[in-house]
């Protein structure tokens, strides 16, 4: 009878023992509503997680508040390794230069589990737009600094990020139009209320198609393998400009590391395979398997950068 | 030549079977929620929101819009059997339908209901095929400009055809935007109103509003009177209306699906206006022998084509200009959201299988009314019975589940509290909630696009006249203040409200 009791205070003690890890259902947090990419990319791993580890993996949409409420949850949950967080980039590099008072502390709080999944945004003009090359958009705002208006999905995205790290390398000024969201943007860009935006790829796909609107550059540093006739900024002398909207997943601080290990290994098993490959691609995204320690390096540099863009370009949202 | 395709194009996608079986879930609840009194279609488009995530977008507004023209066939029989409007749009219903009733004739006034409702939801189906695409086209031309003249008249609009004081009505217009301003403002970023609650930062839940104004306030209403009714299930007979009867009624259903179609696509129209007007007309236009309010057959036809006529153009502004005129239009462009898809005109070039689906399957879904509705009307007269001892606490139930489901949020199941208690202390009141969520939806949709106007112009606010389209509008909200305003007009409204 003692050692069962024994056993099942140790079993306690140590609900996470990588070897028989998981044992009851994983929960994933998403800080955005179902049919984003934080939530999509969540349902996607959540699946495969299921199918390979025989434990159910739920979902849980918890939207609102710039995504305070789901990080926060995250960060506050039990280190047991049943938690996670499907964070994007705004989550854990913009809010925290750009909010005063953050709720939680992405060093202090949260520990990187892996990378998930890459968005490239573009630079994109409507199509009776003046503009037929990035050149040109910046002669134009040299022009006429402050008088030439650019559509992003929202205030504090990393579309805006983007809007202002190109004004302040080639020195000049953009008007700032924040919309809700990336599908009433790029709607207002193709009905040409707009001449400017910086979208995702995929909100821009459907208006490309029909002629509305004309990419002119992808903001990251490298082209996208979908679209690889799109220049680059950098190409088109828009200096440094390298920023994508990333997903990743993210574990209470002090979950064990060996269960951090089993699911970043599963994890990028899991983003190889060909069908989530092809899935993630459908919207335009690409995978990007990662070691937890490269996308702590990752979230390190783009906080570092995002704070030095905010603080420069003023950007405050109170 | 185009549309007769599209609509072809649209009846092969409502008749998949997935398709045709939620149409038939829709048009069922529909018709439940329309016999039983106090539960309508808002609260129960509300409570269904969450549970539409998992289907595709076809599915989920087949099934929500077969909800709201399938109240409009089951309203009419609570009135005409109970006197008590099932649904408010059947108000008028029970002023001759009941008496019909009382005199035998209780299948005619069914049978007519149903067969002017059917009648009246083919030919506005058909007004949806034809007219939603030039007006989508129309709308593409939208700039923020045109988007907050619209809202203005929107908002005037809902004044003045709002029902009672105007006072009250302006009032709550008022109290609804100001609800609206809760959260964080788009263009600048800066969180308002939510006293550094987190679970406010995106303003006030419209789920936990809609459902705490429309839903669970109307139960505590009806809580409050222990109305005896007397309920004429015994004589019904037959539910075919004689050759005689088609014929009085023939021009009152096209009177009334004409009118209910031109009702339901203004902002702030929808069933109600269209079920009102429509009665007032007849009493007007109708031939004499007139006997309405004893039991003219006529004053349940008219009524009854103009409010499911009004209930599916409704669907018009909604579909094509992503303005909700009324409630659950506005559930409705809450439901598309849910499903990532942003309403406005693009929805019909970028998803015309949702469009055409949709619209084809308001075909099929009457014709499931009808049948619901003219050989099954025993199976819902038995409803009438259910004990609201049983029935009360169920709603309550299904309010809460679908306040917390939209976001995973207890805060909102508080909210919906708190707003219920508000809702009933406004009606106490008299004051009708249905301005203050038109304010509560449009005010910030109205801010933002009057700042976005001025962004884009620099700060001129001559945009706002010198664009043509978004000083129609603006000089259509004037014309109607100026008519409200005029004491004779003013006087005809509340003659007409008072019917």
């Amino acid at each position: 009878m003692a050692w069962l009791i024994v056993a099942f205070v140790v079993f306690c003690a140590a609900p996470a023992q990588a070897q028989n890890y998981p044992t009851k259902p994983i929960h994933i947090l998403s800080p955005y509503a179902p049919g984003g990419i934080s939530d999509i990319a969540s349902r996607i791993l959540g699946a495969k997680l299921t199918e390979a580890w025989g434990q159910q993996v739920v979902v849980e949409n918890r939207p609102g508040g710039n995504g305070f409420i789901a990080m926060t949850a995250a960060a506050k949950a039990a280190p047991d390794g049943y938690t996670y967080v499907m964070a994007t980039v705004g989550d854990v590099a913009i809010n925290p230069a750009l909010f005063k008072e953050m709720p939680y502390d992405v060093d202090r709080d949260l520990a990187p589990v892996a990378m998930v999944s890459d968005a490239p945004m573009v630079l994109a003009a409507h199509a009776d737009a003046p503009f037929k090359s990035v050149a040109e958009v910046i002669a134009a705002a040299k022009a006429q600094p402050g008088r030439i208006s650019v559509a992003t999905p929202g205030n504090g995205s990393v579309n805006q990020i983007v809007l202002e790290w190109m004004a302040l390398n080639t020195g000049t000024r953009f008007q700032h139009i924040p919309y809700k969201g990336g599908a009433p943007a790029a709607a207002a860009l193709a009905g040409g209320d707009i001449p400017l935006g910086i979208l995702a790829s995929s909100s821009v796909a459907p208006h490309v198609k029909s002629g509305r609107i004309r990419v002119l550059a992808v903001t990251m540093g490298k082209r996208s393998r979908f679209n690889p006739e799109w220049p680059t900024l950098q190409e088109a002398g828009v200096s440094e400009v390298d920023a994508s909207n990333w997903t990743a997943l993210f574990a209470p601080k002090g979950t064990p590391a060996p269960v951090i290990d089993k699911l970043n290994g599963e994890v990028l098993k899991i983003l190889t395979m060909p069908d989530v490959k092809e899935r993630f691609a459908g919207g335009g995204v690409d995978t990007i398997p990662s070691s937890a320690a490269e996308l702590d390096a990752r979230v390190k540099q783009a906080a570092e950068r995002f704070r030095a863009i905010v603080q420069k370009a003023n950007i405050r949202p109170d | 030549m185009e549309t007769l395709s599209n609509l072809a194009f649209g009846l092969g996608v409502a008749l998949s079977w997935q398709n045709v079986l939620y149409c038939f879930i829709g048009c069922f609840l529909g018709t439940l929620v329309g016999v039983l009194p106090g539960i309508g279609p808002v609260a129960t488009v509300a409570m269904l929101l969450p549970f539409t995530f998992g289907l595709g977008p076809a599915p989920a507004l087949i099934m929500l819009a077969g909800i709201y023209y399938g109240a409009q066939y089951g309203g009419s029989t609570t009135a005409i059997l109970v006197n008590i409007p099932g649904e408010s749009s059947s108000v008028v219903t029970t002023l001759d339908g009941h008496q019909m009733a009382r005199r035998g004739r209780a299948g005619p006034a069914l049978g007519i209901a149903a067969i002017g409702s059917f009648v009246a939801g083919c030919i506005a189906t058909l007004l949806i095929a034809y007219f939603a695409p030039p007006l989508a086209e129309l709308a593409l031309k939208f700039s923020p400009a045109e988007y907050f003249s619209l809202m203005v008249f929107g908002l005037i609009a809902a004044v003045v055809l709002a029902r009672g004081s105007l006072i009250k009505a302006i009032a709550m217009v008022c109290f609804g935007i100001l609800l609206g301003l809760i959260g964080t403002d788009v263009n600048s970023g800066v969180i308002r109103f939510a006293f550094g609650q987190a679970e406010l930062a995106d303003g006030v839940g419209f789920v936990a509003l809609a459902m705490a104004f429309f839903g669970i306030t109307d139960v505590v209403l009806n809580l409050e009177h222990k109305e005896v009714q007397q309920v004429f299930t015994s004589r019904i007979g037959s539910v075919l209306p004689t050759l005689a009867d088609l014929r009085t009624c023939f021009w009152s259903i096209v009177r009334g699906t004409a009118l209910g179609s031109l009702l339901g696509v203004l902002p702030g129209g929808g069933a109600l206006l269209a079920s009102f007007a429509a009665y007032m007309a007849e009493k007007k236009i109708a031939k004499p022998p007139r006997t309405f309010g004893e039991g003219d057959i006529r004053g349940v036809a008219a009524p009854e084509s103009a409010n499911n006529a009004g209930a599916q153009t409704s669907f018009i502004p909604m579909l094509t200009l992503g303005i909700p005129s009324n409630p659950t239009m506005a559930l409705m462009i809450g439901a598309l959201m849910i499903q990532g898809i942003a309403p406005g005109p693009q929805v019909m070039t970028e998803r015309p299988e949702l469009f055409w689906g949709l619209i084809a399957s308001m075909w099929v879904g009457n014709l499931m009314l009808l049948v619901l509705n003219l050989p099954l009307v025993g199976v819902w007269i038995k409803l009438l019975a259910v004990p609201y001892r049983l029935l009360f606490p169920a709603i309550f139930v299904f309010c809460c589940i679908g306040a917390y489901a939209v976001d995973n949020k207890v805060f909102d199941v508080y909210a919906l509290a708190a707003l219920s208690a508000l809702g009933y202390v406004l009606l106490k009141l008299d004051c009708e909630p249905a301005p203050m969520v038109l304010g509560f939806i449009l005010g910030p949709m109205m801010e933002e696009n009057l700042r976005r106007a001025m962004m884009i112009s620099f700060g001129d606010p001559t945009v706002l006249i010198t664009r043509p389209i978004s000083a129609g509008f603006l000089f259509a909200a004037l014309a109607l203040l100026i008519a409200i305003a005029l004491p004779a007009l003013r006087a005809k409204r509340e003659e007409a409200m008072q019917e």
